[in-house]
């Protein structure tokens, strides 16, 4: 995969998570251009062109990130204050994927400045529809500020 | 402990603070009642002086009552005064004389006693009650010795200031000197050869001469008593005769024949006068007969003579007999005169007895007062002395107790220093409990946490890939297989339920509840339109009436309504129609509501399990649910203060109630 044309970034430990949640994308037709990285460090070696990701241009930049919370090493909160707080990456949409509404951190995230958060829901039906309209609506209908 | 002591050293203090007012209050009542023995005394003495002047006034009435007892002692007449129960009360010297009795022997015994005729004399003194005033009451009085002296009494009842009766003052007037005149007379009549007969009104004799019994040969007391007109030939011609006395008080030569009881006759000329008492009233006739057979002319006309000088004779008694009377007359006025002047006499005596009496009262109440103040002053004494000694013992308690307290103030210091010490460890343990209880709230959070993200990862992975199953491999499943794999993904989405609605559920407990006024309508409107219903199911008729405004946290009674109307909707599922009616009303300080359903209803004598945590009333295949719902409306509600409660009746419809705490005005 050419790095540099990675257009969702999917920031997610859980492989079934990432499994289900990028069937749910394939199926709503963003069939490519989606990288999925398995946790906080290594979503932001690929943003900072690092470590593995050294080779990718670096302001080649995804179009959208799904990024999970709870994660090992750097959490999803660590990378979203990174991106944030970032000039050059702050206007990426970051959309927070959240196992429970219950998660403490939502509430951080949106005052960090994620755009938007989906519960994960049990019911496959439901979270397929989420992930679809999520997708839709940051991929097509929003323009991301140049 | 150590604040025990203190409190009742305190005390302590105080006492002897209100012991030394009291030691000068006592003092100054000393000071006080020292100065009114003083005074009392110069009382006393002033009474002393009043009391010899008393005496004096009392010596001095004295002087006046022996005047007046020697006035009664120098009357010669019996005076006697007694009481309303008849006693003697008091008596002259003649009275003893008369009676042969000693004065102070007389006194107290029954006035009727010296009497003849006790009855009688009792009748008089009652009469005196009565009217009175008695005058010449004749009565016998009888001497120890036999002599018996025949008196007239003369009585008046004597009273006192007030007018009440005290008693009798009776004087008797000796009469047995009028009694000799009287036999005197009699011996006169006896003298006459005339027979000579006194005549009552009813023409009764009363007494005759011998000369009569000679002429009717009837004894003198057979003849009194009978009548007068029997002894005649012609008893009418002498009843027409005595009635003419009567009529004309007097007749002279009425001729009349006596008849004697041998046979013999003599002819009479009667000569016959009424006689009256002092009043005048008529007491019979006095009637005399001359013999005027022919053959004693001559002795007639002698013995006429004879009469005649009898009658002056007896003219010349009678005058004498009237001098007598009125020298009786006069002396009973003067009787009268000296009974008044007693009576005017004892009346003084007995006010001056009063005074005298009054005075001593006066007295002995004086000298019971002065004795009670010198008794009170000796107690006051008594009691200084007790109250120094109290006071030097109260001195001695109180520097011991100075010295307790100088003890007490050190004990009381190391006590505050125990005490701080013990608050600064309280202090300290607060804050570590503090600590530990957030750190077990945020633990619990965490846990909350935990179980939402971690436990349902793995369900939506198995939910997930059973779907992947379903929709990439269905086709070499047979019918059985799609039945399982749906259950697979059936189950683990009830577990996500069920996950969601007890994290829900343990959220509300630790949840603010932050209070604010709700406009109900337009809550339940905004509920109404966010109601997500399933494919084929049938649409609810909304019957909402007016719901006034309630205080309470704004989301959590969202969660009321959503759960309550879901619950009339889902219920109604096998129902034609679902009607649901909202409506509340308004009851003390509070508004409750209700969501009415036509729906399944349940049995009311499960109603107890209606709001347990998964507790359900209906299988899972008839209506789907975690049995949560209810137990979070309840919650909600109870947080609110207010009450939920349901009637329902089994496939007709139930009505669930909230209550939730009215706007104030």
């Amino acid at each position: 995969m050419n790095y540099d044309e990675v257009e969702i970034l999917l920031v997610e430990d859980s492989i079934d998570d990432a499994t289900l949640t990028i069937r749910a994308l394939t199926k709503s037709g963003f069939t490519n251009k989606l990288f999925h990285v398995k946790d906080g460090a290594e979503a932001l070696d690929f943003i900072y062109c690092k470590g593995l990701y050294a080779v990718r241009k670096s302001k080649e930049y995804p179009k959208m990130i799904l990024l999970d919370l709870k994660m090992p090493k750097v959490t999803g909160m660590e990378v979203l204050e990174k991106i944030k707080s970032d000039q050059h990456l702050k206007s990426i949409p970051v959309v927070i994927l959240t196992s429970s509404k219950e998660d403490p951190d939502v509430k951080k995230c949106y005052a960090l400045g994620a755009n938007s958060y989906i519960v994960k829901p049990v019911d496959s039906d439901n979270f397929f529809s989420a992930i679809k309209e999520i997708g839709l609506y940051w991929m097509i209908l929003s323009e991301p500020p140049h | 402990m150590e604040k025990k002591k203190l409190d009742e050293l305190v005390i302590t203090n105080k006492d002897l603070a209100f012991q030394k007012q009291e030691k000068k209050d006592r003092a100054a009542e000393l000071a006080i009642a020292n100065k009114k023995l003083l005074f009392q005394n110069e009382e006393k003495k002033k009474r002393v002086k009043e009391n010899k002047e008393l005496e004096a006034i009392s010596n001095s009435v004295k002087q006046g009552s022996q005047y007046a007892r020697s006035l009664i002692e120098a009357s010669l007449d019996p005076l006697v005064t007694i009481s309303p129960e008849g006693k003697i009360t008091d008596v002259n010297e003649a009275s003893v004389k008369v009676t042969g009795v000693p004065r102070l022997q007389l006194i107290g015994t029954d006035f009727s006693d010296y009497f003849t005729e006790p009855e009688k004399a009792r009748e008089g003194y009652k009469q005196v009650f009565e009217k009175e005033f008695v005058s010449d009451y004749p009565l016998t009085i009888h001497h120890k010795n036999g002599k018996l002296t025949d008196v007239l009494y003369n009585a008046s009842v004597y009273k006192d200031e007030k007018g009440n009766v005290l008693g009798v003052f009776a004087a008797a007037r000796d009469v047995t000197t009028q009694k000799q005149v009287s036999q005197y007379a009699r011996s006169l009549i006896e003298a006459s050869l005339d027979p000579l007969v006194t005549i009552s009104p009813e023409g009764k004799i009363m007494d005759v001469n011998e000369a009569s019994v000679k002429v009717t040969g009837v004894p003198r007391l057979q003849l009194i008593g009978t009548d007068f007109s029997n002894y005649f030939t012609e008893p009418e011609k002498a009843r027409e005769g005595y009635k003419q006395v009567f009529e004309k008080e007097f007749v002279s030569d009425y001729p009349l024949t006596i008849h004697h009881k041998n046979g013999t006759l003599t002819d009479v000329l009667y000569n016959a006068s009424v006689y009256k008492d002092e009043k005048g009233n008529v007491l019979g006739v006095f009637a005399a007969a001359r013999d005027v057979t022919a053959k004693k002319a001559e002795e007639l006309s002698i013995a006429n003579k004879e009469l005649i000088l009898q009658n002056k004779e007896k003219e010349k008694q009678a005058a004498v007999l009237e001098i007598a009377n009125k020298e009786l007359k006069f002396q009973n006025e003067e009787k009268e005169k000296r009974a008044a002047e007693l009576i005017i006499a004892n009346k003084e005596l007995a006010f001056q007895n009063e005074e005298k009496e009054n005075r001593a009262a006066e007295l002995v109440i004086a000298n019971k007062e002065l004795l009670f103040q010198n008794e009170e002053k000796e107690n006051r004494a008594a009691e200084l002395i007790i109250a120094n000694k109290e006071l030097a013992f109260q001195n001695k308690e109180k520097e011991k107790r100075a010295e307790e307290l100088v003890f007490a103030n050190r004990e009381l210091k190391q006590a505050e220093d125990d005490i701080r010490k013990l608050n600064d460890e309280l202090e300290h343990k607060v804050i570590e409990r503090t600590a530990q209880l957030e750190s077990v709230n945020k633990e619990l959070g965490s846990f909350s946490y935990s179980v939402s993200h971690d436990l349902r990862a793995p369900i939506r992975a198995i939910n997930g890939y059973s779907k992947i199953l379903v929709e990439d491999y269905g086709k070499k499943f047979d019918a059985d297989g799609k039945k399982v794999l749906h259950s697979i993904m059936h189950n683990s989405k009830k577990m996500g339920d069920l996950i969601d609605d007890l994290l829900a559920f343990s959220k509300l407990g630790r949840k603010e509840v932050s209070v604010s006024d709700i406009n109900m309508t337009n809550l339940v409107k905004l509920v109404r339109e966010e109601l997500i219903f399933d494919e084929g199911e049938n649409l609810p008729v909304f019957t909402i009436k007016l719901l006034p405004a309630a205080k309470g946290d704004q989301s959590l009674i969202k969660q009321v309504w959503i759960n309550l109307i879901s619950n009339a909707i889902k219920y109604s599922k096998y129902k034609p129609i679902t009607n649901i009616e909202i409506g509340a009303y308004e009851k003390a300080n509070l508004v409750v509501y209700f969501v009415k359903d036509e729906g399944a209803g349940f049995d009311m004598q499960y109603y107890d399990k209606l709001f347990g945590v998964f507790q359900r009333l209906h299988s899972q295949e008839e209506f789907e649910g975690t049995g949560i719902g209810l137990a979070i409306v309840q919650k909600i509600v109870h947080r609110h203060g207010g009450t939920v409660w349901a009637e329902s009746t089994l496939n007709e419809g139930t009505c669930f109630y909230f209550s939730l705490p009215a706007l104030t005005n």
